[in-house]
């Protein structure tokens, strides 16, 4: 009895997921086959679900379109190359760099948030607290200003250290590190290891799990965060890809297949971060309880 | 709580032992954290008092900001806007999140892993590119809603989905929520993954039904993870801002109008960063507040 | 083992981040800062010292100089504008021209970022009404009177030399080229229906009465949608008022540009006959670039987004004759709204910079106009250029609106304020609000901002 009526109720469920599924797909489905359709296809009025004529249209204007230097190194300047392989240098760049900055210094200020007890530790975590649902949109103003005067404004650094100073990875870290056993922690101590060794050794092995879950939060947040990089970003050689796509377009006039080419190219390393990283979340997340 | 025993000379010396370690230990995130959020914030307040724009001297005005706040009703339409993309957004990610986690995790794991990675697609997509295949959809001529709509009799005529003020705010939240389930539903399927399987199978014995094994047994196991969700939920909401920018610019008729917007309008198409400061520390102290309730309730289910 | 790749990771981040980071010479940043507005009078000396420094050693030093541009035909396209530059470092070696490119989506906000991040461009290449109603209104840029010689002021339209002058008569754009805003119909559809015996074939142009007619035998013949009256943001919005204030002679400012007056009686009848008119849909989903893309998609029958531009970008998808056409009048006799294009100096505060631009501007508009003009697509602002296309079919039928052009309102104080209440009123407009209130309370809300 009660096991039928739970396959019943399995099915439907799974029936309902699986069309709710296909509508999560279809965004990334709809601009990859629209990458590679020609105009007409795209200006059909009527869908054209699958292209009519495979065409490389599209790439070849994002490849040809814009160029710049792969690199410049203190006055020395790289090759040229298209500029969307720049920009996508530059998004890997930018979300690598934020992802191993955030990871590093979160878990460093989260162990010592979780199991330290020093003078000011209430009011730092109620301040990170407070901070951590802050739009960037708020302090956005004060924060131009202070880049520029670090001569920073228009580098990729500029979109990276807001993420960096964002303290949502701490809290998590935080979260994390309260799961560590304290014994744990005194044994290594005992040991005759030092407070780095301890952290070393000890906390970073057993909150792995946390710093995989923030590693991939971090890339893919920074990856997405259009607005400071629209903010922040100038130079056609310091673009992000999809800022650099928005430059491509003319007045009045949005060119989509360009546009799915652009966001393809961005979408694909991304996927690839998140399948590689997927198993952090699988292999026991087991978030600690929270406590003040 | 440290301080309970003696405060004799030893305990006070390994108490400033401590604290050193533990400053050195934040003293990275720190850097980061009072240089680029604290730092500007307090800017942000100082500013707020003055008139600020581009090109000339700031010019001090006391609250005469905040006064012209309390008279804007295009503010008052933006925080009440934001307040429901937070109030309705926030829960129902969670709960969708948790039946679509609930369900993909008794399938076979090949299944779970295929699931949990189309229900993050949309977060890897990319919110530009999302937001242009959405505005398709959603399009009044030919766009595949009204079409769907119209063919099984649901709408009897074309509905302009982001130019109606009664629907447009609705799409958004639409949109929003299919960015911002990914993470959640990964998060609630490993949670499930690791409730403590000899519990439910003693409840199941018991003979209690699944439902009543879910609410006794993997919910209280899941409050961690249920609060880190609404905390993450909570944030990406306020933090709705491309979507609007690129698909309606707060109309029609103000309908999709949000703080956040409403600073950014006032900030770089008005110049009035003043204003738009004013703007932020009233949103600001909101978020702090939300924030603080958020643990409270928290730390009491705990 | 592990921390030696976490080492390995950190170096090769740092090395990256170094590459990512030689942005600009140094230089470049502190003569930017300076550059910054101060009001302290002892900055104000210290810059002054340093700019004489620069100007005596500016005669044949290499300068640096930033371009902005935003889309302005190929002004936009890299591979053409390299061109122009590589022309222009023949004549001038000692002056290296870095480009970017802007979009109008977000351009001014990157522009006004800059200026707030004391990044601003050199030279920037945009029209009047951001040019000299908004940067120049804010005092962040440079006047140019000393370009505009009697012999250039002779030569070039009145209206637009109106244009690039503030009230105080301080020239903040030297206008390169212009085009006239129009609108356009589907022929083939027109003709199909019999709406086409409404249109003045031979000047492109119809009375309010005939277009109305048309609109109303498109919709009976089964077309919902004849045109949009697109407001969801600012995109194209020129169309929309040029659209309104045409159909029954209202004006959108004053003659002074110091007032906005489209609250007149002509305008409220206009957006009351357009709100009844079958076929015409207020449509708050849609900005100018989609409307544009609706009508060549074919869905629908008329733009009130176009120039030479869109049938040139379209050629290829445009499966139908794309009929230019003026925006119908009651008097038969259009005013149409204009785009000036030119370029214009931010003040870096650096003598020799500003030198540099202005060699730039006078070799790009006076000494190469005719390779410069072509390259937006559009037509020169000189009087003695006009028949610069002679013989080009396309510029031909276009160049015909270039005798409607009318004043160039977009100058107003308070101009971005205004075009977000345009189209919040247009919003209202089309939900049925009533229209007399909602552009009562559009011009009380952009002559604030205007003050």
């Amino acid at each position: 009895m009660a096991e039928k009526k739970r396959s019943v109720y399995d099915i439907v469920s799974f029936v309902l997921i699986t069309i709710v599924a296909i509508l999560f797909t279809f965004p990334l489905y709809w601009i990859i086959t629209g990458s590679f359709k020609t105009k007409m296809d795209i200006m059909s009025v009527t869908p054209v679900w699958w292209p009519s004529e495979w065409v490389m249209d599209n790439y070849d204007t994002l490849m040809s379109k814009r160029t710049a230097p792969l690199f410049e190194f203190f006055g020395i300047t790289g090759p040229t190359i298209p500029a969307a392989i720049r920009w996508v240098v530059n998004t890997v760049f930018m979300s690598v760099t934020s992802m191993i900055l955030t990871c590093i210094t979160a878990a460093m200020a989260g162990y010592a948030l979780a199991k330290k007890r020093f003078v000011g530790r209430g009011i730092l975590f109620s301040l990170i607290v407070c901070a951590m649902a802050l739009p960037k949109q708020v302090i956005l103003i004060p924060l131009i200003r202070e880049m520029s005067a670090l001569n920073l404004y228009d580098t990729l650094w500029a979109a990276i250290i807001p993420i960096v100073g964002w303290p949502f990875g701490v809290f998590l870290l935080k979260q994390f590190c309260e799961g560590v056993p304290g014994e744990m922690i005194e044994a290594a101590r005992i040991d005759g290891a030092g407070e780095v060794r301890t952290f070393v050794d000890v906390v970073v092995p057993m909150i792995k799990p946390g710093i995989g879950a923030l590693a991939i939060f971090t890339f893919i947040n920074s990856w997405n965060d259009y607005f400071m990089q629209l903010i922040m970003l100038t130079s056609n050689s310091k673009l992000t890809i999809s800022l650099g796509i928005a430059t491509m377009q003319a007045e009045n006039s949005t060119d989509y297949g360009l546009l799915m080419a652009g966001s393809a190219l961005a979408a694909v390393p991304i996927i690839i971060v998140f399948l590689v990283f997927q198993k952090y979340f699988t292999k026991g997340i087991t978030l600690g309880a929270v406590k003040g | 709580m440290f301080l309970a025993k003696q405060n004799n000379g030893k305990t006070h010396k390994l108490m400033m032992q401590e604290t050193v370690a533990s400053y050195l230990f934040l003293l990275p995130f720190l850097i980061f954290f009072v240089g680029f959020v604290v730092y500007p914030m307090f800017m942000c307040v100082y500013t707020s008092f003055f008139d600020a724009t581009m090109g000339r001297a700031d010019i001090f005005i006391g609250f005469q900001n905040y006064a012209e706040l309390a008279g804007d009703p295009v503010f008052w339409k933006g925080l009440k806007n934001t307040l429901i993309i937070v109030l309705v957004s926030v829960p129902v990610t969670c709960i969708f999140s948790l039946w679509v986690a609930n369900c993909i995790s008794k399938m076979p794991v090949a299944a779970t892993s295929a699931f949990r990675c189309i229900f993050y697609l949309p977060v890897v997509t990319g919110s530009v590119a999302v937001t242009m295949v959405w505005k398709w959809m959603f399009n009044n001529y030919y766009g595949i809603l009204n079409y769907i709509g119209t063919a099984t009799g649901v709408i009897d005529k074309n509905i302009n989905w982001l130019g109606d003020e009664r629907f447009a705010l609705g799409c958004i939240i639409l949109i929003l929520l299919t960015t911002s389930v990914g993470q959640p539903i990964v998060l609630y399927v490993s949670a499930l993954d690791n409730v403590d399987k000899s519990l439910v199978e003693a409840s199941s014995v018991d003979g209690a039904t699944d439902l009543q094994t879910f609410w006794k047994i993997k919910w209280p196991q899941m409050m961690p993870t249920t609060l880190y969700i609404l905390v993450i939920t909570t944030i990406n909401s306020f933090q709705c801002f491309a979507l609007i920018q690129l698909l309606t610019s707060g109309g029609p008729k103000n309908s999709t109008m949000t703080i956040m917007y409403y600073i950014y309008y006032n900030a770089f198409k008005l110049y009035r960063y003043g204003y738009g400061n004013a703007m932020g520390v009233i949103l600001a102290l909101i978020i702090a507040l939300l924030s603080a309730v958020q643990f409270k309730l928290g730390q009491e289910k705990n | 083992m592990k921390r030696k790749s976490l080492a390995v990771l950190l170096a090769a981040s740092m090395i990256m981040s170094m590459t990512a980071c030689s942005s600009k010479p140094a230089e470049t940043t502190a003569a930017a800062t300076e550059a910054a507005k101060e009001t302290e009078a002892a900055k104000e000396t210290e810059a002054a010292k340093e700019t004489t420094a620069a100007a005596a050693e500016a005669a044949g030093a290499p300068v640096e100089l930033s371009l902005w541009t935003y889309p302005i035909g190929d002004w936009g396209d890299q591979a053409t504008v390299n061109e122009l530059v590589a022309k222009f470092n023949e004549a001038h070696p000692e002056i290296t021209l870095k480009v970017e490119y802007l979009t109008y989506q977000d351009g001014d906000d990157k522009v006004n970022t800059a200026i707030e991040g004391k990044t601003a461009p050199d030279i920037i290449m945009e029209g009047p009404e951001r040019l000299v109603a908004n940067w120049g209104a804010k005092g962040v840029m440079v006047d140019l009177s000393d370009l505009w010689t009697d012999a250039v002021k002779g030569d070039t339209y009145a209206s637009v030399e109106a244009a690039c002058h503030d009230a105080s008569g301080a020239y903040y754009e030297y206008p390169l080229c212009m085009t006239a805003h129009c609108m356009a119909i589907n022929r083939d559809v027109f003709e199909e229906t019999g709406a086409w015996q409404y249109v003045d074939e031979a000047t492109h142009t119809w009375t309010t009465e005939n277009f109305l007619k048309a609109v109303q035998t498109l919709y009976d013949a089964g077309y919902a949608n004849v045109g949009a009256v697109f407001c969801g943001g600012q995109g194209g919005d020129q169309g929309t008022r040029a659209l309104i204030n045409n159909l029954y002679g209202g004006t959108f400012t004053n003659a002074d540009h110091t007032e906005y007056t489209a609250n007149s009686a002509e305008n409220v009848k206009a957006l009351e006959t357009l709100v009844a008119q079958d076929g015409i849909n207020f449509d708050p989903a849609i900005v100018g670039g989609d409307e544009i893309n609706l009508f060549v998609q074919g869905v629908l029958q008329m733009a009130f987004c176009w120039n030479i531009a869109q049938e040139v970008n379209n050629a290829e998808t445009l499966t139908f004759d794309a009929f230019p056409m003026a925006f119908p009048s009651d008097d038969g006799v259009a005013e149409l709204c204009g785009g000036i294009w030119g370029f214009g100096v931010f003040n870096n505060g650096d003598e020799a910079k500003i030198e540099a631009a202005k060699t730039f501007i006078k070799w790009a508009c006076d000494e190469n106009t005719e390779d410069c003009v072509k390259a937006s697509t559009y037509w020169s602002t000189r009087e003695s250029l006009a028949d610069m296309y002679a013989g080009d079919e396309m510029k031909t039928e276009y160049g015909q609106f270039m005798q409607y052009m009318g004043d160039y309102y977009q100058v107003v104080p308070g101009w971005a304020t205004a075009r977000t209440e345009w189209w919040n009123m247009l919003q209202k407009v089309g939900a049925g609000d009533d229209v007399a209130a909602s552009v009562e309370e559009f011009v009380k809300n952009a002559n604030e901002a205007a003050k």
